[in-house]
């Protein structure tokens, strides 16, 4: 599903990520680890096409999303859920809103916005918050309202970015099997982290990045703290 | 019917976006309004004194009298091909001479006039254009018009297309510099928004297009304001003008009467445009997807 060929990324000279080959498979859960600075949010934003590899072929779903055109970016996007750090809601809409937020956006009709956000809050076990704002909510029931929203319009990837950076240890595990029930489901799903616990608790794949260059990849893995030190 | 939906939720955006401005929406409407006055008034005033202009300029005419030996039917028939002659008056050497007699008392000779050929034009600009061909016909002994007027009045009808020009290029600036930093600070609150939006694929017009609409909306606010100021101003002065100011001059008042509407469809269509584009090319410059 996802798949990246000697992938280059240079700003102003310096390479952030270097001969990075990776591949992940249709409904594949896995975790993108490595220290501040080791190439993670770069990959990431190569994925969803916030920029593109200065060398190299990103394929997801087997397009090459390298030489899309600007115009071409958001019909990518759709294709993918991407969840965030910072949970990035609106706090001046509900919870009901915020995950159709989009899908009115994209023109969906009233009805299937209905079924389809309900549908959305029922997987993430907020049904009965949809009339609450965010600030009235947890930071372990925002990211779900982050989760409900990136899964909505039933992408086949989902891409994680810190997504636990700013929970306690018990709601960051939460967020990440409820990530992984949303991967059996048959969705793909990258997370990035630096969340030591959290990675060695799901004993899933593991793909550890320092100095923007893959030193291991290991199914069932264990976040390696001593290796990328 | 998707289309229609995205259309109708554009259209909810941008009135969301315009209850969110609250007072500032009126602060820029208002700015705004003041340039588009200013520029009706400056439009509306360079209309009235250019139809002067060209009254003053069509009532100029190139006088072209003939060789002997010439028809003036045929002459007459050839100058009025020229481009820009509206009208040609033949004036027979005898009905010259008729009138000459009857004016003044003069000696009983043979007729020393030649057939004479009264040339009015369309526009002032013309004149020395076409003196100029008239000069080259062989039938033609010699021409006479007035120089010196027409050049002074092409030189006021200069000067009133430059100043017009400026006067619309620095209140356009203007109203695009407004235009621009209230779009600027709506897309800096509507920053979260906007990176939701595009992180998750909606296309840019949905995007910019609520932002090109609430600029759009601004123009035409401050156009009806300014259309409004206008008409009173109008209604107002033009007796005034009429009573005034014309009963000096030695000309029909009604050259004068340009009529407001030309000036109010180019105050609503600039409002319109220029607060549509200034806010286009803000959204082009401070959001990237």
């Amino acid at each position: 599903m996802i798949r990246l060929q000697n992938i280059h990324k240079e700003y102003n000279g310096k390479s952030a990520l270097t001969d990075v080959n990776l591949h992940i498979g249709l409904g594949e859960f896995a975790f993108l680890v490595g220290p501040s600075g080791a190439g993670k949010s770069t990959l990431m934003r190569l994925l969803y096409r916030e920029e593109a590899p200065t060398r190299g072929t990103v394929t997801i779903g087997g397009v090459n999303i390298t030489r899309l055109s600007r115009g071409q970016v958001p019909l990518l996007r759709r294709r993918l859920g991407i969840v965030f750090q910072d949970f990035k809601l609106l706090p001046k809409q509900t919870v009901f809103d915020n995950v159709a937020y989009v899908l009115r956006a994209l023109g969906v009709d009233e009805v299937d916005v209905r079924r389809r956000v309900n549908s959305a809050l029922a997987i993430v076990s907020l049904e009965d918050k949809t009339a609450e704002f965010p600030e009235t909510l947890s930071g372990g029931e925002q990211q779900r309202v982050g989760i409900a929203r990136a899964i909505v319009n039933g992408p086949p990837v989902l891409l994680a970015d810190e997504p636990t950076g700013n929970l306690d240890p018990q709601t960051s595990l939460e967020i990440v099997q409820l990530l992984d029930r949303i991967s059996q489901r048959g969705t793909t799903v990258l997370i990035s982290t630096h969340d030591q616990p959290i990675v060695d608790a799901m004993r899933k794949r593991v793909i550890s990045l320092k100095n923007g260059q893959i030193i291991s990849d290991v199914n069932s893995g264990i976040y390696e703290m001593e290796a990328l030190r | 019917m998707r289309n229609i939906r995205i259309f109708l939720r554009v259209l909810t955006e941008t009135t969301t976006g315009l209850k969110r401005g609250g007072w500032s929406n009126w602060l820029v409407i208002s700015i705004l309004a003041v340039a588009l006055t200013i520029f009706g008034g400056v439009l509306q005033t360079t209309m009235a004194i250019k139809s002067v202009v060209s009254s003053w300029g069509s009532q100029l005419e190139i006088s072209a009298y003939l060789k002997d030996g010439f028809d003036p039917q045929k002459v007459a028939r050839n100058v009025s091909q020229l481009p820009d002659v509206q009208l040609v008056e033949i004036v027979p050497k005898e009905v010259a001479w008729q009138e000459m007699q009857n004016n003044y008392k003069v000696a009983a000779l043979n007729n020393p006039l030649p057939n004479t050929l009264h040339i009015k034009l369309a526009n002032v600009q013309a004149v020395e254009k076409t003196a100029d061909k008239l000069k080259a016909f062989t039938s033609i002994e010699h021409i006479r018009f007035p120089l010196k007027v027409a050049r002074n009045l092409n030189k006021v009808r200069q000067f009133l297309e430059i100043a017009g020009f400026v006067v619309t290029g620095a209140l356009s600036a203007a109203t695009l510099v407004v235009i621009g930093n209230t779009i600027h600070l709506v897309i800096q609150s509507r920053q979260r928004e906007i990176e939701i939006l595009s992180l998750t694929g909606v296309s840019p017009w949905y995007i910019k297009g609520p932002l090109i609409l609430q600029g759009a909306s601004y123009g035409m606010g401050a156009a009806l304001i300014a259309g409004a100021i206008l008409f009173c101003l109008h209604a107002y002065m033009d007796p005034y003008i009429h009573e005034q100011l014309l009963s000096f001059l030695p000309m029909n008042s009604s050259v004068m009467d340009v009529g407001l509407l030309p000036t109010l469809i180019v105050v609503l269509t600039l409002g319109v445009a220029v607060g549509a584009g200034g806010s286009a090319w803000t959204s082009g410059r401070y959001i990237k997807i």
